[in-house]
């Protein structure tokens, strides 16, 4: 409940004594449970849309900029993610998830739409592209078959002219990048103080890619005031989650060998416990971290750049029970609860630039556990089945809350996996029984874009309603395609990554009883991704002995076969064959049915006109060969087709 | 053209209708020798790791120190837990699972098989590789019985250890799943079949519930299997149970890997089918060979790893065996250490060997090598299926059908005197005329059999264990009793010709063969028994009736009035022999030899064919059975008149 409120502390307050500051930046520390620390950094910088487009700049990056002007981009949206942010243990996720992007690159935009849908595929491509040089990643990869366009998932942050028509919005995923320092770099060179000064000091590249989670994130957007004076605003963001205690370890010993016997902590009650029988005692509480040990350096200075930038840089989410001592320099202080939540701890750092700055925590045993907000929703999906021919996809979602949510599912699936819609289920049935989901759920809407082979991928989304309390599960089949041998990328074949899902909550429109619970969320977007998914397709390999002994089976079956036949096949005429029994007993029983057929015809024709020799001399015939039958019959009726 | 016309002109000859049989003998004797040569150094070759990524026994392991201390403890816990009640137990498992901080969950399952109830629970929890991305992940299996039925009390204790161990590494770049399977068949089975699943269906005999955790594509598993309780023992070796369902086999770089580690990394030794002692001579070597190839052609689970082998995920069961220096702690440093290879790799194993045959922990004959021995015996019944054909096809002219005892004075050949034009030659007279084949009867019994041979393959598997012995005496007298009547009823009723015979009994060997080749590509050892067992099937005549052919010369001597009671004596023995050649008998004999109980032993093939899709009773009863009662019919049928 409190992050977002909290996120949004600072910038209520500024907004209320003045104008914007053109830079400003902030850290949010939050203890975890079982010893974990989350760590959120924002960095925002804004110009204005004149000097922006009078390419004057000045904490707005001048390299971005030029890219965005380029490619005709009105907003951008860049993620790069890496691990796993824990709902159960951690709660809900910082920023609604907002901020949030999938395992690997993610990126969406709104291009201007001025000359079709050529142009726009062609600023896409300009864009991602010239992103890829600025951030080193593999941007150019997304090409038309991992671009989607989806229609309900995603809604401008920005305020735009003409309410947002004219621009399209485009996605594209990467799950397999693996995010690293290479990337981190360019992204703190965007900031005016390149990761030397201020908060971003701390962000250094084994800390940030040691961390159990981590995204980064990039946001341009333009913001209008009331009067209409238009700014663009650039937001970075670092969220990370660090296991403390692996972070504290010494540079000199990161290795987590087994501690001395006399370092562990056993728990006596255990019967058999001795000098030699240790039962690990419980981890309770949180142990004494403090900033420097943490991310491996104190605070260099600050980073107060822009005129009017009275925010705080840091603050802390913590009991108010709990000491937290700050050092700048050489002087110690205590760091008072704010005064309106007494569980934040803020502070702004000095001025100066020379001086370092700390904060620590000394260890803390919790009474109880401290409260963690109930996520909005649960989600996980796996790949089902096994074998490189066919396989499913299953994804569970839970709605822990007592009022019933609206989601959108957005799913963007590569060409070379093709769903199979039919199969697609959504079945629903209450947590906590035990029962088989059951009812059937129908999406309200559903958005779905078939995949064109090498061409274009599966864009699949559907809004779906989650009653209170209750699981939902989403199940359809799928091929796996056969790709041609060229299309394998040169690494070691790991298999084909499927980017996450992507799932947004609606703000719940319905303002029940139950507000205290869900509280925060109305009104709000949150949005959540799943893991991405490994999908194994059948793999050439030329090199082994299998395929030596098909080779030979194949050349042994042509060979055997051809001599076999001229062995043992008999060669006669076609003449020579004679009838088969069977042709022959059919032959006859049709002769009989033609005599018998042309008897009557004679008959009718005889009788009832008593005219036409022809059919008379058919009668004739056909009573000849049902008197004689058998073989006669058969030869006749053959005689008279001849002459026919 | 050339060859061909010179094909043309090998068609009658008759050294080649003879040669069959003798060439379907020779393939039967050297498929059978063949077995023998591979324990040879020059057929066989030393293990080698063959995927550069694994880098087995490169790192440094660390497990060790305070670790025991914990082990210890967790032993003890094991043991108290071993005291509580079932579903005490299970709460306690998951908590302390949780208390390690995997994430945890409980899987229930429950399987009908042959009327008797398989329930139990499996405890699994999930260790997130911290900067894992949930795609991947390795399996840490410990039951919490072993294939024995003891508790694996050292086994599972040893798996919490290593797993609050490498809960404290960043390195895992693949999730690592710790297992407690309530069994070590049954809840193997039920876990992997139900992460795999794509909708758990339930039926009467299988009931097992979906997974609520999972975490990606699965790419190998190790299961301990160490059941010492709190008093401890020290082991000598590591026995390396390999071995899938239906014969797959994981790659052979996981087990070289293991070995490598083990031995070459820890000093441990290892183990092959349970053989302690292997001094590398061939006569130990060709037994392990053939414990490999009794343990494959079973087909069953032979430990925990067993069902995962199956869904394409490498997996070894390591088993501590006989008394010796080594303790939990360097089983702990081996699993360690294997891990840490396992978590190297970038791709699913696949660039070693999936089919081998271990002579020795580091020996081995590939497909290459061994694949022969089981192509040559199918080859024999093809061989002996197109001779029969060929045959079937000819029939004797007129005066040709010789008297016997005249067979010297016959080899002058009749001859016939060919006008072409103006051109005169004298040639040979055709002995045989083509003859036009009725195929509709042979295939129509040929389908019967096959059609037929569901019944024993139902009944078997599906009655309550308390009448499979029963079933099999069943089976064994109809199977008995099936091949005369049958051939009774042929002959009386749709008076069954001597050619008509030939071709059922070719398309029964046909299918024979070509089953058994293609078997042999999936399971060599399955096709490769059936096939020594099924081998006298190829050699299988009419029984001489009444008259004189093909009886054996030398005892033309004995007086004519004898020779009546020795042909019947002859035909006897020849169908006592083929009696005893029948599927079921040799089941029967085989529990004998392995002084195994036949419904213990019919009890398990129910178990694995519903279970966990074992096919080796399908292989006994809708391919063997069916061409040994086509063999038997052709045998009781009789030649001689037609």
């Amino acid at each position: 409940m409190k992050l977002a409120q909290l996120l949004a502390l600072p910038a209520t307050l500024i907004s209320a004594v003045l104008a914007i500051p053109e830079y400003s930046e902030h850290l949010h520390l939050r203890p975890l449970p079982n010893g974990y620390l989350y760590a959120g950094f924002n960095f925002t910088a804004s110009t204005s849309l004149s000097a922006y487009e009078s390419q004057h700049f000045r904490y707005f990056p001048r390299s971005l900029g030029q890219i965005l002007q380029h490619s005709d981009t009105r907003e951008l949206h860049l993620r790069f993610a890496l691990g796993r942010w824990d709902d159960e243990s951690w709660g809900s996720r910082p920023r609604d998830g907002k901020r949030e992007g999938g395992t690997g690159v993610e990126i969406w935009s709104w291009l201007d739409s001025g000359g079709g849908k050529p142009a726009v595929e062609e600023r896409w491509s300009s864009l991602v592209n010239s992103l890829s040089g600025l951030f080193c990643a593999s941007l150019n990869f997304i090409d038309g078959t991992k671009t989607t366009r989806p229609v309900l998932s995603f809604e401008p942050e920005g305020t735009h002219r003409g309410g947002g028509n004219g621009m399209e919005l485009l996605h594209g995923t990467l799950p397999h990048e693996v995010v690293c320092t290479e990337n981190l770099t360019p992204f703190l060179k965007l900031l005016p103080c390149k990761g030397k000064a201020g908060i971003s000091s701390l962000l250094d590249g084994h800390k940030v890619f040691d961390a159990n989670w981590q995204t980064m994130s990039i946001d341009v957007r333009p913001i209008c005031g009331l009067g209409g004076d238009c700014r663009l605003e650039i937001q970075q963001t670092v969220d990370i989650v660090l296991d403390i205690k692996r972070s504290m370890r010494p540079r000199n010993d990161p290795i987590p060998r087994p501690r001395p016997v006399e370092e562990l902590e056993c728990d006596e009650s255990k019967s058999y416990h001795a000098s030699d029988t240790c039962y690990p005692k419980r981890k309770e509480g949180e142990m004494a971290w403090s900033l420097s040990k943490i991310f491996g350096t104190p605070v260099r200075g600050s980073c107060h750049v822009a005129d009017g930038d009275e925010s705080h840089d840091i603050s802390l989410e913590v009991s108010p029970d709990r000491a937290v001592e700050v050092s700048h320099g050489g002087s110690n202080d205590t760091l008072a609860s704010h005064e309106q939540n007494q569980l934040v701890r803020t502070m702004r750092l000095p001025d100066s630039a020379r001086q370092h700055t700390d904060i620590s925590l000394p260890q803390h045993i919790f009474q109880d556990s401290p409260h963690q907000n109930r996520p909005t929703l649960y989600a996980s999906r796996q790949i089902t089945g096994c074998g490189q021919e066919r396989g499913g996809m299953h994804t569970v979602l839970h709605n822990p809350h007592t009022h019933q949510q609206r989601i959108v599912y957005l799913e963007s699936l590569p060409w070379f996996l093709r769903p199979y819609m039919h199969t697609l289920k959504v079945l629903t049935h209450p947590t906590n029984s035990h029962d088989r989901p059951t009812i059937p759920l129908k999406p309200d809407q559903m958005y779905y874009t078939p995949a064109l082979d090498r061409k274009r991928g599966t864009h699949l989304e559907l809004l779906l309603t989650i009653p209170a309390q209750s699981t939902v599960e989403l199940t359809y089949d799928f091929d796996k395609a056969i790709l041609r041998y060229t299309e394998y990328p040169p690494d070691a074949n790991r298999g084909f990554d499927v980017a996450p899902a992507i799932i947004r909550v609606l703000p719940s429109t319905h303002n029940t009883h139950n507000t205290s619970t869900a509280g925060n969320e109305i009104g709000q977007d949150s949005y959540f991704r799943t893991t991405s998914l490994l999908l194994p397709l059948p793999t050439p390999d030329f090199s082994m002995p299998y395929n030596v002994i098909i080779l030979t089976s194949t050349v042994i079956a042509l060979g055997f076969g051809s001599i076999f036949n001229l062995l043992v096949r008999r060669f006669v005429l076609a003449e020579e064959v004679p009838r088969s029994a069977v042709a022959v007993r059919v032959a006859g029983v049709l002769g009989k049915v033609r005599g018998v057929v042309g008897s009557l015809k004679g008959r009718l024709r005889g009788g009832g006109q008593g005219r036409g020799g022809g059919g008379v001399a058919v009668g004739v015939n056909g009573v000849a060969a049902e008197g004689d039958g058998g073989m006669n019959g058969v030869s006749s009726v053959v005689e008279s087709r001849k002459e026919r | 053209m050339a060859l061909s016309a010179r094909l043309l002109t090998l068609r009658n000859s008759p050294v080649l209708l003879k040669l069959p049989p003798y060439l379907s003998a020779l393939c039967i004797v050297i498929g059978i020798a063949w077995f023998f040569i591979l324990p040879l150094n020059e057929y066989s070759r030393q293990t080698y790791v063959s995927e550069n990524a694994i880098l087995p026994g490169q790192v440094h392991t660390y497990f060790g120190g305070s670790e025991h201390n914990v082990f210890r403890a967790y032993r003890q816990e094991v043991y108290q837990l071993s005291q509580f009640s079932e579903t005490d137990r299970l709460a306690a498992l998951e908590k302390v699972l949780r208390e390690i901080g995997l994430k945890v969950a409980a899987q229930p399952y429950h399987f009908t098989v042959a009327g008797e109830e398989v329930k139990g629970t499996n405890v699994y929890g999930v260790l997130q590789g911290p900067r894992a991305d949930a795609t991947e992940a390795m399996v840490l299996m410990a039951a919490w019985r072993n294939f024995e039925g003891e508790i694996n009390y050292s086994g599972l204790a040893l798996a919490l250890t290593l797993a609050r161990y490498f809960k404290r590494w960043s390195i895992w770049s693949k999730d690592i799943i710790l297992l407690i399977p309530a069994d070590s068949t049954y809840g193997p089975e039920a876990w992997v079949s139900a992460y795999h699943s794509t909708s758990p269906d339930i039926t009467a005999t299988r009931n097992v519930s979906s997974l609520p955790i999972k975490a990606g594509a699965l790419q190998a598993t190790v299961a301990l299997d160490y059941p010492v309780g709190p008093w401890g023992h020290r082991f000598d070796k590591l026995d390396i149970l390999y071995d899938g369902i239906n014969g797959a086999l994981p790659n052979l770089d996981l087990l070289n890997t293991a070995v490598a580690i083990a031995s070459g990394q820890m000093g441990i030794g290892c183990t092959i089918h349970g053989m302690l002692s292997h001094s590398d001579s061939y006569r130990d070597r060709l037994t392990t060979l053939a414990k490999g190839v009794v343990t494959q052609s079973a087909g069953q689970a032979t430990g925990p790893h067993s069902a995962f082998v199956p869904y394409h995920v490498d997996a070894i069961t390591l088993k501590t065996v006989g008394d010796g220096w080594h303790d939990e702690m360097s089983l702990g440093r081996t699993t360690e250490s294997l891990f840490r290879s396992i978590n190297n790799l970038l791709e699913h194993l696949h660039q070693s060997f999936f089919f081998y045959i271990l002579l020795n922990a580091n020996r081995f004959a590939s497909i290459g090598n061994y694949l022969p021995a089981a192509m040559l015996l199918a080859g024999s019944f093809t061989v002996t299926a197109l001779a029969l054909w060929v045959q079937s096809g000819q029939v004797a002219v007129g005066p040709a059908t010789k008297m016997e005892g005249t067979e010297k004075n016959g080899a002058q050949p009749e001859l016939e005197v060919v006008k072409i034009g103006d051109a005169v030659a004298l040639v040979p007279a055709a002995t045989t005329k083509p003859a036009e084949r009725e195929m509709l009867l042979p295939a129509a019994v040929v389908l019967a059999v096959h059609l037929a041979s569901f019944l024993p393959l139902y009944s078997l598997n599906s009655l309550h264990r308390q009448h499979l012995p029963t079933a099999l005496q069943t089976t064994i007298a109809t199977s008995l009793l099936l091949p005369a009547l049958a051939s009774t009823a042929l002959t009386r009723r749709s008076q069954i010709s001597t050619q008509q015979i030939q071709i059922m009994q070719s398309f029964s060997l046909l299918l024979l063969g070509t089953s058994l080749a293609t078997l042999a590509t999936l399971n060599f050892s399955l096709a490769f028994v059936v096939g020594v067992l099924a081998s006298p099937l190829s050699f299988v005549r009419p029984l001489p009736r009444g008259t004189t052919t093909g009886f054996p010369a030398v005892l033309g001597r004995v007086g004519r009035e004898y020779r009546y009671a020795l042909q019947v004596a002859m035909n006897l023995i020849a169908t006592l022999l083929y009696a005893v050649a029948s599927p079921p008998v040799v089941l029967y004999a085989l529990c004998w030899y392995f002084s195994q109980d036949v419904g213990g032993l019919l009890l398990e093939m129910a178990k694995g064919w519903s279970v966990q899709g074992v096919y080796t009773s399908f292989v006994i009863w809708a391919v063997w059975w069916p061409a040994w009662v086509v063999g038997g019919i052709a045998l009781c049928r009789g030649g001689g008149e037609r």
